[in-house]
């Protein structure tokens, strides 16, 4: 707010407070890039100056871990009951019994519909051949939920009672999703000792905070009346809370179970690397070692099968108060015990069935047949994608251009060049009174000379307190530029900017093509129809699975780690997008056909204006989206932050795996509370 | 050298030592399995020795990486695969504490070096010698690294032991890491498919050598001056201009085996595998698609002469 009080006198001379964040942005980028052939500290930060940050980290949480190392251990040894519980439980029961017990769950809670959901869904991963190893997930889905649902709701109804730890909470439940799995993977594994326990603990920790952030949503939502209500007829507090409030805001809470039990399956994966427990996830990273891209896919579609059953169920659970016969309940549990029994001898055993062992084999040979047919344009792409953008944004277009990228080389007089007429561009925008948009032409001008990759760091830092500044006010501008230089003394700086140029073309990329896909979606249904089961699928399949076809078709390097975390980071987009468009208030709609405007008129002038503040939020999931795929996106090859991650994981050095870890989560973090700034500002604007 | 000397010392405890201490039989000795179908060979043959001498065994999977702090606590007891030169510094410091003991070569016969499938041959004429790389650069250049030819190296987290060969050579090649070893086979199918040049860091045992007909370039012989002399081999101003130092596969067990389990310690430590029996069986999985358990009972039941020395030597 203090922002625009500042502005005020200024814009009397007719700048904006954004014009004037993007001018000072603008001289420091110019002084630095003039200076740098005489101070070449501005681009480099000089090793002499980092502080051994990650050392300390390592020694810090050295010692840190080792003295609650028994607290953690007790602990460990106490979840490995419920855990050999779970699993035993899964793993014992003959499968007919489980299937009837999905089905008959379904039906109950949706009838037929849900009931055949459920039926077919497992019978699909019956028929995979994955059947233990799937029980086995399930088993650790069954145990890390509960714990998340209690951290979570714990946490979200401290911050209620307190509402002064409101924002920290906020702060550590951003920092508990934005710093990657793999990161504090090690620390777990020293301090929960070998086995499941750490991927149960993983992902709780990703788990918990839908949760939370659904119970104080809904606690916050819980209206005054009925607050009063509760006073009035004299509870004490922790009657009101648990048998008023948290009864009203059930629905909301349901929401977060659901949220939660999606995280825990998608991390149960991830944390699947460290080993312990052959499941799934286990299973998905052997056939991708192997680069089996048909079987792979065979177990990453288990996952799905059962995000989309337990998503759907535990929707139901959320929306829907009513629930269905339970004599048919009954039936199809009858059924199923007698189908055991009569069939006792002669059930399959689940691990041999193979039935779906020719439909990887096709999907493989097709795959092969593809990358064989479509080879030569294939690499067109990627080469003009590599020459003409990727290169020339991380290492700028004095360095990208050369005889056998451009068929020529850069020469100092081109850089005048490009800078003459982009000042020329800037000065006409500026008379047509767009000074911000003018000023902004000539830092991209000058970002695309330089390369992302090269940026000197007082640009950045200036650069990202003015943003933050426009978007979110002072406190923002000075959070980023704290934020920031740690990544800088530590000596992570370079591989932040990569990454940092990575994710922000995936970025800028979705946001072009899932915005298009998104607008096609909400003109259009049949488009939506196929779009979202390939949203869905995206969302829920374990991102390893990507990777195989991305590296068969366009090999090792920058363009398939690009395109990986574009096929993840564009669904956010596509969604919000669609959503934003579709949900605009029926009597703005209404005044707009009556005044006579035509399709297009409404969706330029009253749909994308109403919708904006969702597409920001979808672009900011993006975002996060981008960042969490960077550390997967190692795995075929970069080189930016995620692959520090990936390293300090194998040679298990905590202080690098930490510091890494926290630098991706303070990219994440900055861009996400820019992009809220301005979605915040915007929804001002319009009122809401 | 300490290889060696290790390896005779063992003959000799197991000639010398008469049977030893079965200890905690009716405890499982748990062994890790790790993400490779050679070192699940491996684990699978020396399980069923084990279960051959009366002891009961679990398999426990766990990433190669990350096994050794398991391996410390006494939460997996032995892994049988090591390759010395993939193998993490967190091993190095289980073995200073302490915690953690090396119990042996295993006696596989590994090699490393730069390879590439066997259709690359018609498109860089000479190979396999490594002269011929220094024209041919160009024919393996892609976008990433122009104008120097492409070498697709080890994951990051491995080392970089391409690189410095290309260094060490002074080949115009750009070192480009793998990322994971999924990434490594993916290139080596893409580029068997579709006929496409590829030049990579690779080893055997690997049922891919076969799979994708994988060459190794012949290089000037890894010995140790190489590494520390510049003046050796054919680039005087630079070490690691030759093939990769011969790699060391050994064995590792929690601290507490030997005492715990004597006898199984004792066929731990002597047990032995080679490329010629192991490399069949990978195939049979791999390519062929059995179990490992029933491959390994195939090859145990055929080859009992192999084994069955090493248990009696520890229980009778």
């Amino acid at each position: 707010m203090s922002a625009s009080v500042d502005v005020l006198p200024v814009q009397s001379a007719r700048l904006t407070a954004g014009s004037w964040a993007a001018l000072i942005t603008l001289v420091v980028g110019a002084v630095c890039l003039a200076l740098e052939p005489i101070a070449p500290w501005l681009v480099t930060w000089p090793a002499a100056w980092v502080l051994p940050a990650t050392d300390w980290v390592g020694t810090g949480l050295a010692w840190f871990l080792n003295g609650i190392k028994p607290v953690a251990r007790l602990f460990s040894d106490i979840m490995a009951y419920p855990m050999n519980w779970a699993n035993f439980v899964l793993g014992k029961t003959p499968w007919p019994i489980v299937i009837g017990v999905v089905t008959a769950l379904g039906w109950y809670l949706g009838g037929l519909a849900m009931a055949s959901l459920g039926f077919f869904g497992l019978s699909f991963v019956l028929a995979s051949g994955y059947w233990a190893e799937s029980m086995n997930t399930l088993a650790l889905v069954a145990v890390s939920v509960p714990v998340a649902l209690i951290v979570g709701g714990a946490i979200g109804i401290l911050a209620n009672e307190i509402p002064r730890l409101k924002s920290i909470v906020q702060a550590v439940l951003d920092v508990m999703q934005t710093v990657p799995t793999f990161a504090y993977l090690t620390p777990l594994l020293l301090l929960f000792g070998f086995g499941p326990v750490v991927g149960l603990i993983a992902s709780a920790i990703y788990a918990a905070p839908p949760m939370a952030r659904n119970v104080m949503l809904g606690l916050e939502r819980v209206e005054h009346e009925v607050k009063e209500a509760a006073i009035m007829s004299g509870g004490n507090r922790f009657q009101q809370l648990f048998q008023v409030e948290i009864p009203s805001a059930a629905t909301q809470i349901m929401v977060g179970v659901n949220q939660c039990l999606m995280a825990a399956l998608s991390m149960v994966i991830i944390a699947a690397v460290i080993g312990g427990f052959n499941d799934i996830g286990w299973e998905v990273l052997l056939t991708m070692r192997k680069a089996q891209f048909g079987e792979s896919l065979l177990a990453g579609l288990v996952i799905v099968v059962f995000a989309v059953v337990i998503d759907r169920m535990s929707g139901v659970l959320a929306t829907e108060r009513q629930r269905h016969d339970t004599r048919v309940v009954w039936a199809i549990l009858a059924f199923a015990a007698v189908f055991t029994v009569a069939f006792w001898a002669r059930l399959p055993n689940p691990s041999e069935l193979t039935l779906l062992d020719p439909v990887a084999q096709a999907v493989d040979q097709g795959l092969t047949d593809f990358t064989l047919t479509n080879g030569a344009w294939l690499d067109a792409l990627k080469n003009n994608s590599m020459f003409y953008v990727l290169l020339p944004l991380r290492i700028g277009l004095d360095q990208a251009v050369l005889p056998f990228t451009w068929g020529f080389l850069w020469t100092p007089a081109m850089s005048y060049g490009l800078f003459a007429a982009g000042a020329l561009m800037a000065l006409l925008m500026a008379w047509r009174g767009h000074v911000t948009g003018g000023l902004t032409v000539l830092i991209a001008v000058g970002m695309l000379e330089t390369g992302i990759a090269n940026l000197p760091w007082p640009f950045v830092l200036t650069g990202a307190a003015a943003l933050g500044w426009v978007a979110g006010g002072r406190r923002l501008a000075v959070l980023s530029v704290v934020l920031l230089s740690t990544i800088l003394v530590s000596g992570l700086w370079e591989r932040a900017l990569l990454s940092l140029y990575l994710s922000g073309a995936a970025v800028f990329s979705c946001a072009v093509v899932g915005g298009m896909i998104g607008l096609a979606s909400a003109v259009w249904e049949p488009v939506w129809k196929v779009v979202r089961p390939i949203c869905d699928m995206l969302q829920t399949i374990p991102l390893f699975v990507f990777l195989i076809p991305v590296l068969m078709v366009f090999q090792i390097g920058e363009f398939s780690a690009f395109l990986a975390i574009c096929a993840y980071a564009i669904v956010p987009m596509i969604r919000y997008t669609r959503h934003g468009l579709v949900n605009t208030p029926d009597e703005m709609m209404e005044a707009a056909i009556s005044s006579g405007a035509t399709e297009w008129q409404i969706m330029r002038d009253v749909r994308a204006p109403y919708a904006a503040p969702t597409i920001l939020l979808g672009l900011n999931q993006t975002i996060l989206y981008a960042f969490a795929m960077l550390v997967i996106a190692a795995l075929i090859g970069t080189t930016g932050l995620g692959q520090s991650i990936y390293l300090a994981l194998g040679q298990a050095d905590v202080g690098l795996g930490i510091s890494a870890g926290a630098a991706m989560a303070i990219l994440a973090l900055i861009a996400d509370r820019m992009v809220q700034g301005f979605a915040e500002e915007k929804r001002k604007a319009l009122g809401l | 050298m300490k290889s060696l000397s290790f390896g005779v010392a063992a003959i000799v405890m197991a000639g010398s030592v008469q049977a030893a201490d079965m200890g905690a039989v009716d405890e499982p000795i748990k062994l890790a399995i790790n993400e490779w179908t050679g070192q699940h060979v491996t684990t699978h043959v020396a399980g069923e020795m084990l279960k051959a001498a009366g002891y009961k065994v679990e398999y426990v999977t766990a990433g190669m990486m990350n096994q050794f702090q398991a391996l410390a606590d006494g939460d997996i007891h032995a892994t049988l695969e090591i390759w010395s030169s993939n193998v993490s510094d967190e091993y190095a410091k289980k073995i200073e504490e302490g915690t953690v003991v090396e119990i042996g070569d295993l006696g596989l016969d590994a090699k490393e070096g730069i390879a590439y499938p066997a259709h690359v041959a018609d498109l860089c004429p000479g190979l396999p010698a490594w002269e011929a790389l220094k024209d041919c650069a160009q024919v393996f250049a892609t976008a990433e690294t122009l104008p120097m030819g492409r070498l697709v190296d080890y994951p990051a987290d491995w080392g970089t032991p391409g690189a410095d060969r290309m260094a060490g050579l002074d080949l115009p090649f750009k070192a480009v890491p793998a990322g994971s070893e999924g990434a490594l086979i993916a290139e080596l199918r893409a580029s068997t498919e579709r006929k496409s040049p590829l030049l990579i860091t690779f080893w055997q045992p690997h049922w891919a050598m076969s799979a994708y007909d994988v060459k190794f370039v012949d290089l000037p012989p890894g010995e140790e001056a190489c590494f520390t002399d510049p003046a050796w081999g054919p680039n005087p101003n630079a070490v690691n201009d030759c093939d990769f130092a011969p790699s060391r596969i050994f064995k590792a067990g929690w601290n507490g085996l030997e005492e715990k389990w004597p006898a199984a310690y004792e066929i731990l430590s002597n047990y032995q595998l080679s490329v010629e029996d192991q490399q069949p069986m990978m195939g049979a999985i791999d390519v062929d698609g059995g179990a490992v358990e029933e491959v390994v009972a195939k090859w145990m039941a055929e080859n009992e002469g192999k084994w069955r020395p090493v248990v009696d030597a520890a229980t009778k």
